[in-house]
């Protein structure tokens, strides 16, 4: 991430609450992930050890260390969606997609993405739209009512092609 | 310009009522996170095409939601001088018709769900008086997910423009700020909310006024007033549709609860998983700013606030004081041990009040209309009305207020219309991780702060999942136990090896590897990890396992046992077989199976090897005949192999 | 100074300082009561929840509660062995050897309270840097960040899947090598180690830090930061002298300093 926009987002913040999380925040949503070098830069400029930032971003899950695909999806996982199936949706994503679940990452994250770099498949823990169970979210879009069927028509929208 | 009098609060109200009520028709689409997904905003769009085209003279808008989440898009239209009228399921292609309908001063009425005569926004003088008229459509309140509802929380939700302040104030809104500030003391406003006997709506229920004392008296030069909105229970969404559809209830409550306490900053903590609430709260304050209901001398007065918002990233255990303190200081969310409470030594050490949304969004009613009118809803010790997200495995999904003390059977069967396709409804779960699920048998259970306590769950934010008999308990607790193990901090052992220790155990119960003693070390390290943990999150992440122990212990031995799961949801424990008679040989199965399971071919009957199946379900979803069925501890009579389907069916 | 106020432990009345854990108080007294997390030099943490005792009077809240994060006020009255905090710990203690298997230290704590099996499974990850004997207690990472100010380690992850290293599992040249975290730990899990002019933290994904040759002898003796760390603080003309001086070395400088003072040749520095 170029140095300048880096500046620019640690100066946005003035007061220190909330400070660390919103400039982490702000980089994951610019870059898609927290690269190195720019936790690197943030460590230095703000003067806090590079252990604390690292720490940060692997306690919330909201943040990802590796690059992400083009597309995200995101699966929720929440209660209404688990009774309504939301573990078989999650299942047919990653057979359409050709991805196996495979491991997590170190610290207990899921994610995966597809060998081509267009989707990168997550979970969530509840998005709040728990009226519309089994929820997916694709690139901030919310669709509800899922199924099997309805799943890979989403996917389609997105540039799928087809197993 | 910047609300300094009472007359200049009632010059904004004058221009915010000519926005509710214009003289020409006001249509407001519902425009919510559920509304937005369910199309909402496609629907604004296509009307305001359709509007422009056919040249109609209407005020377009959006609103908040309603309520009623499975009847979404809703749009609601307000002829001058008629009843607003609710319609549902609109959809992009209605546009054009309620366009021209419109226009000729008529209702598309085939598309009404209810109307509204008068409505009580509470914190308005009096009850607004719509018009009488559509004898066809029902009134809201006679429709059976309405009836027994009382909307105090829900005062503006899907009647109001969340993004005007204006219309905010048409309907009361900063009017009880201004009683608080030029009309009580701090030591009044404190008082009136302990008469009231609300209760801290994010979970355990603790006496609002009686936290607010502590906090107000420290002594300190500096003092925090902090928005919990870091809803974290998987299956409630109540506090994200009170930011979305009415934030600026939440930011009155919190200007008159700092006056309160003596405190000069305040911070809403929004989970990072709601983007259009953190907008909407960030457009609220910040015309809250330009009208000077924040920032220097609110109303003329010495009393100066202002609110920041601060993002969680992801981390169930935020919802715990500390650790949301923590976090906003910029730490990992690891609780404290208390005391010192956040009332004395909160956010960077000073004394910090903190209370969830709905809490807050229920100070301006109660200064407004005294504390005394709240506590006559609800029952004794659980005063005013509660919010409930019912979702799940029922007819009728969406939010529901209804006044403390109401009956589980009252909201899962009379307001949600009970079981989905006849199904049989078994259990629902309240309070998300740290609550229980109860039984059927105990429907008539007064959903409060107390009784949940006695069957073994706990209010929590107000998630009220609704599960059926394909619902199976053993996999619940264990998927609860999922959530808890990725969400616990680490911190303490109890709960972060207990917990993995309980899941390991549930996870060998429902591959069928279980034994009755698993039962007795479940239940030995339940009562630990409740009795050692750190934080709340630990001491109740047990409960989801207690409860089904206690509720459905037959459904475990069945497990343990007999290896079946009745539900049919385990996998380990199911088998997927093709009804022959069913069976057309299409050999869509065959081509879809990930494991090349099924043995088969054109006209021929197709058979699942049930040696290599993985029981995904994958054939299931894809025949077009309904030919295959899932067993647990049974099988049906196949061929031993494919052989052609009989003609003629 | 602070108020003196009198407590009950076990039925006993002992004299503690106004705000002192009872922990403290209980190590003094020699009332036994394990624990892993807790250390005099830094805050009470909470973490390990050994030291649970039950509250059964004051002013407080009663029921149990941990020892380290409690305080001493006028009137308290804790007992420290109740059949259900023997219950709930003996449960803990097996849960710490299933976390920390390879432990000697956890296997005899534990034994000396009776517990020398477990039910649950012991872990076994083959590549453990803490060679499968960590309790996250945490102690390591305070004393980097509370006392030495470095915070080269930290905790990485959250729940069952929370571990403690260098960021990025990297060598990190943040750490001083001062040791400071293999002389906290309660468990012996940090490996550590000099190999001639280096000392390489084991655990900490092979940090090296160079270690300072004595001037006089030419043997390695304490990590270079650790040295500036402490020059640092060093009066100037003292540290010229000292500068660089193995212990050893420097014993021998300052005695024979000594002696040379006693027999009148130099003047003892005192301003």
């Amino acid at each position: 991430m170029d140095k300048e926009k880096l500046q620019e987002i640690i100066d946005k913040y003035d007061t220190e609450s909330g400070k660390l999380l919103g400039i982490l925040e702000d980089i994951q949503r610019t870059e898609g992930y927290l690269p190195k070098d720019s936790l690197i830069y943030v460590s230095k400029h703000l003067n806090v050890p590079l252990s604390k930032l690292y720490s940060l971003a692997t306690f919330y899950s909201f943040f990802n260390l590796q690059p992400v695909g083009k597309h995200i999806i995101t699966v929720c996982m929440g209660t209404a969606c688990h009774v309504k199936g939301a573990p078989h949706i999650l299942e047919t994503i990653e057979e359409l997609l050709g991805i196996s679940p495979g491991e997590t990452t170190s610290n207990g994250k899921f994610m995966l993405t597809t060998s081509d770099k267009q989707f990168t498949v997550n979970t969530a823990r509840c998005f709040g739209a728990c009226s519309m169970a089994p929820v997916i979210r694709v690139d901030g879009k919310i669709y509800g009512y899922n199924t099997p069927k309805k799943v890979a028509e989403i996917l389609k929208k997105y540039g799928w092609r087809g197993k | 310009m910047k609300i300094k009098t009472l007359q200049d609060l009632e010059n904004v109200r004058k221009a915010g009522i000519k926005k509710l009520f214009p003289d020409k028709p006001r249509i407001a689409v519902g425009l919510a996170t559920c509304g937005i997904a369910a199309g909402g905003q496609d629907v604004y769009e296509a009307l305001e095409t359709a509007l422009k085209k056919k040249g109609v003279n209407a005020f377009l808008t959006k609103t908040g939601c309603f309520g009623i989440c499975n009847e979404e898009p809703l749009v609601n239209i307000a002829m001058p001088g008629k009843p607003l009228v609710i319609l549902h399921k609109v959809q992009k292609e209605d546009a054009e018709s309620i366009a021209e309908k419109v226009a000729k001063g008529k209702l598309p009425e085939e598309k009404a769900l209810c109307k509204i005569e008068e409505w009580d926004h509470i914190t308005s003088e009096k009850p607004f008086f719509y018009g009488k008229g559509y004898e066809n459509i029902p009134l809201w309140n006679e429709i059976p997910y309405f009836k027994p509802q009382k909307k105090v929380v829900l005062r503006d939700a899907g009647i109001i423009n969340p993004e005007d302040i204006e219309e905010y104030i048409a309907v009361g809104g900063y009017s009880a700020v201004y009683k608080a500030l030029t009309k009580m003391t701090p030591d009044e406003v404190v008082e009136e909310v302990k008469k009231s006997g609300l209760r801290g709506r994010g979970g355990a229920g603790f006496p609002t006024g009686l936290k607010w004392e502590f906090t107000k008296k420290e002594k300190s030069d500096v003092k925090y007033v902090i928005c919990n909105a870091d809803e974290g229970d998987p299956g409630a969404y109540m506090n994200r549709n009170e930011m979305e559809s009415d934030p600026h209830m939440v930011i009155e409550g919190m200007i008159i609860g700092a006056y309160a306490i003596g405190a000069s900053e305040g911070f809403i903590y929004v989970r990072a998983e709601y983007p259009l609430a953190i907008e909407r709260l960030k457009l609220a304050i910040k015309q809250a700013k330009e009208y000077g209901l924040l920032g220097e001398h609110i109303f003329g007065t010495e009393f100066s606030f202002d609110i920041r918002i601060a993002t969680g990233a992801g981390a169930f255990v935020c919802g715990e004081e500390t650790a949301l303190i923590a976090s906003i200081e910029g730490k990992p969310g690891r609780p404290r041990p208390r005391p010192p409470f956040p009332a004395q030594k909160g956010l960077w050490e000073k004394p910090t009040n903190i209370n969830n949304v709905e809490t807050w969004c229920n100070i301006a009613p109660i200064i407004k209309k005294g504390g005394e009118w709240f506590s006559r809803i609800g029952i004794e010790r659980n005063t005013g009305t509660k919010v409930f997200s019912l979702v799940g495995k029922v007819n009728k999904v969406g939010l529901v207020e209804v006044p403390l003390g109401t009956t589980i059977n009252e909201i899962v069967c009379h307001i949600g219309g009970c079981g989905i396709k006849s199904k049989e409804i078994k259990a629902v779960q309240t309070g998300g991780p740290s609550g229980g699920c109860i039984p059927r048998n105990l429907f008539d259970t007064p959903i409060d702060y107390d009784h949940l306590k006695e069957v073994g769950s706990i209010m929590g934010s107000g998630g009220l999942v609704v599960m059926d008999e394909d619902t199976c308990m053993v996999d619940t607790a264990k998927y609860f136990l999922s959530f808890t193990v990725d969400e616990s901090c680490g911190k303490c052992v109890p709960c972060r090896e207990g917990l993995k220790r309980m899941y390991d155990i549930l996870e060998k119960i429902t591959d069928g590897r279980g034994t009755e003693e698993d039962l007795g070390i479940l239940d030995e390290l339940a009562h630990t990890i409740k009795a050692t943990s750190l934080c709340g999150l630990g001491q109740t992440a047990p409960n989801p396992v207690i409860t089904t122990i206690k509720y459905f212990k037959d459904e475990y031995m069945e497990h343990i046992k007999n290896k079946v799961c009745p539900a049919r949801v385990c996998r380990a424990l199911i088998d997927y077989f093709i009804v022959p008679d069913k069976c057309k040989g299409c050999t869509i199965c065959a081509k879809n199976c990930p494991v090349g399971a099924i043995d088969g071919g054109p006209g021929l009957i197709h058979i699942i090897d049930q040696s290599k199946c993985i029981a995904c379900g994958t054939c299931m979803d894809v025949c077009p005949f309904d030919a295959v069925v899932k067993l647990s501890g049974e099988k049906i009579d196949t061929p031993d192999k494919p052989i052609p389907v009989k003609k003629g069916r | 100074m602070k108020k003196t106020v009198r407590i009950k432990i076990n039925g006993k009345t002992y004299e503690a300082e106004e705000g002192e854990s009872i922990l403290s108080v209980c190590n003094r007294e020699n009332i036994d009561i394990p624990n892993l997390c807790f250390n005099e030099a830094l805050a009470p943490y909470g973490a390990c929840r050994l030291c649970m005792v039950e509250v059964v009077n004051g002013p407080g809240k009663k029921g149990m509660t941990t020892s380290c994060t409690l305080e001493a006020v006028e009137g308290l009255e804790v007992v420290t062995d109740t059949e259900q905090i023997v219950k709930y710990r003996n449960v803990l203690f097996e849960l710490y050897l299933a976390q920390a298997p390879n432990s000697e230290e956890i296997k005899e704590m534990a034994a000396k309270y009776g517990v020398t099996k477990t039910r649950f499974a012991k872990k076994a990850k083959p590549l453990d840097p803490l060679g499968n004997k960590c309790v996250l207690c945490g102690q390591c990472v305070r004393v980097c960040d509370e006392i030495m100010g470095t915070a080269a380690i930290n905790y990485i992850g959250r729940g069952f899947h929370t571990k403690i290293n260098t960021p990025y599992l990297e060598k990190n040249d943040a750490c001083m090598g001062c040791g400071a975290c293999a002389e906290v730990c309660p468990t012996g899990a940090i490996q550590m180690e000099d190999i001639y002019d280096k000392r390489i933290m084991k655990s900490w994904s092979g940090t090296e830090v160079k270690l300072k040759k004595c001037k006089s002898c030419g043997r390695y003796f304490a990590p270079e930061p650790i040295a500036e760390f402490a020059y640092a603080k060093l009066d100037p003309e003292i540290k010229e002298e000292l500068k660089d001086l193995c212990p050893d070395c420097r014993r021998k400088l300052l005695s024979r300093k000594e002696i040379l003072i006693s027999q009148g040749e130099v003047s003892k520095n005192e301003d």
